[in-house]
């Protein structure tokens, strides 16, 4: 079966055509096997290999079970992957590390902490004085949008709001990459959208290379350099395709842009596609 | 301006105490029985035992060991409940331990311990150390096995060991539930400390109490048992605005005074 339209071949190169020079990520044939029950192993992931290149906003997209949050993890350094290995900058991946900040789908704050406590953490932890780390995380919590609230504790914010001070919270000790699982995943559709614009300001400042984990296609297409389309049962890379949209990109220009409608639907189409292929084994 | 409600909420514990003091007055008077004294004389006996210099010594001594007893178990219990919490084998080495342990009651251990330990304050320290410990290590380790994995994830990234993360992350997160058990153990640290000096009879407030009724001063055991009542309250009631100062981040917006104070 053919799983490429022949008309989107134009955009659709496969992953080995990378520069290697600029990759600050590569994932070398991971496979993950998680332990189900006493005899039964589920194949989470089979034999990933991906690279990553500094810079870039690449999000990985996928049904849910296809594992594409454990190959975050795997990169994250909280899960260790059953064979294969993930690489930051030709080290091997070992464990987590402040250079790879991780921002959940949970926000994960700290309760005990207010927003000003919970964004100081990571850079006081790093070693910056405490009127350093008060000013810049001050700064941050005013670029998330959450000037006024930095006294407040988590249990007081939306979910919107968390998510703002997780981000914070992460940049705050500057990560060479962000790893965001589903960060949106838990918020309703307008907060977002808009946390969607607000994330692209802030990374079209400073283009950290983004790793960004979600089920929908119309956020993958809206905010990457490259979508990394894995199928599921077990979880392997369908496709990777770069999205060749101008930056900065603005909401209401891109979703009038017919190269944007295009994407989605080609994406939409090859899910349905391997939907339907599954169904016929 | 103060609501009705605020009122009524104010007023209805005065309530409960006047009318439990009152229900006491009017059975003993009915009941004419020498061993049963009215509220009234109860309560006259109060300044008795307080203004005695050796009850208060006493009574002193006994607040010490629970202290002290108190104290022991929770720097014990907090660590161990949440190394359990979050390591398996910690866990399953001493869950069959504290299963035996639990359902006996700690003073009935006392006539062993004195065995060993004499009637001093060493045993008696142990026993309030035994019933404390198992409620602080049991809600340290259901606190500490429910913390968030992410969150863990989080401070990892951030670059703190595991030890750090055992400190700093899950003792905070924990707090709620580890200070539930402290205030149980609390209340366990008192009933133990009068429970063990009932048994080895040499100072403090259980013994005022038994040599009273064996001296057939039953206005003094009555007094006594007001005395270490109170006692109780006042423990419970400042470690519940501890307790409440020092996790008010995790409270739900909830006015309702829980303490039974």
């Amino acid at each position: 079966m053919k799983v490429v339209p022949s008309r989107s071949s134009d955009w659709v190169r496969p992953v080995t055509s990378q520069k290697p020079a600029s990759a600050i990520i590569e994932i070398d044939r991971v496979s993950q096997v998680f332990q189900t029950s006493a005899r039964n192993d589920h194949l989470a992931l089979s034999d990933i290999s991906l690279t990553i290149e500094e810079g870039a906003f690449v999000s990985i997209l996928g049904p849910s079970g296809c594992g594409k949050s454990t190959l975050l993890y795997i990169v994250g350094g909280f899960v260790s992957p059953t064979s294969g290995a993930a690489k930051m900058k030709g080290q091997a991946i070992t464990g987590p590390g402040p250079d790879r900040g991780p921002v959940f789908q949970e926000f994960a704050l700290f309760p005990w902490k207010t927003v000003l406590g919970n964004v100081m953490y990571g850079p006081r932890q790093q070693g910056v004085s405490a009127t350093e780390a008060d000013a810049q995380s001050r700064a941050l919590i005013e670029m998330v949008g959450l000037k006024g609230y930095e006294n407040f504790y988590p249990k007081e914010l939306s979910g919107g709001m968390k998510q703002r001070v997780a981000l914070a919270r992460t940049l705050a000790y500057h990560p060479e990459v962000l790893l965001m699982d589903e960060p949106f995943g838990a918020l309703d559709a307008h907060t977002r959208t808009r946390l969607q614009n607000d994330l692209l300001n802030i990374w079209e400042r400073d283009r950290k290379t983004v790793l960004f984990v979600t089920h929908s296609v119309d956020e993958a297409v809206f905010l990457s350099d490259k979508v990394v389309m894995m199928s599921k049962s077990p979880g392997r890379i369908r496709e990777v395709i770069d999205i060749d949209l101008p930056r900065p990109r603005r909401r209401n220009e891109l979703l009038l842009d017919p190269r944007y409608q295009k994407y989605v639907v080609d994406i939409e189409r090859m899910f349905d596609e391997s939907d339907h292929a599954g169904s016929l084994l | 301006m103060i609501s009705p409600a605020a009122v009524a909420r104010r007023a209805a514990p005065v309530l409960a105490c006047i009318g439990l003091l009152a229900a006491w007055q009017v059975a003993s008077l009915g009941l004419k029985n020498d061993s049963f004294p009215t509220a009234l004389e109860a309560i006259r006996a109060v300044p008795d035992i307080l203004g005695d210099k050796e009850s208060l010594i006493n009574i002193l001594a006994s607040l010490r060991r629970m202290a002290i007893g108190f104290g022991i178990a929770v720097l014990v219990s907090i660590p161990l409940g949440l190394l359990m919490g979050r390591s398996r084998a910690v866990a399953s080495f001493f869950n069959p331990l504290l299963m035996v342990i639990y359902p006996v009651p700690k003073a009935a251990l006392m006539p062993i311990i004195m065995l060993w330990l004499g009637v001093g304050e060493a045993t008696k320290i142990l026993v309030i150390f035994l019933g404390v410990s198992l409620p602080v290590i049991y809600h340290s380790f259901e606190g500490a096995k429910a913390v968030e994995e992410k969150m863990l994830w989080s401070g990892a990234a951030m670059g703190l060991s595991a030890l750090q993360r055992l400190v700093r992350i899950v003792l905070p997160a924990a707090l709620p539930e580890i200070l539930t058990g402290c205030r149980t153990g609390l209340v366990l640290a008192l009933i133990t400390m009068i429970t063990s000096e009932m048994i080895a009879r040499q100072s403090g407030a259980g013994n005022i109490l038994f040599n009273a009724l064996d001296m057939g001063q039953y206005d003094t055991v009555y007094a006594m048992i007001i005395v270490v009542g109170a006692m109780g309250i006042c423990l419970d009631a400042v470690f519940e605005r501890v307790r409440a100062g020092l996790v008010r981040w995790s409270e739900p917006q909830f006015d309702m005074p829980l303490s039974f104070s």
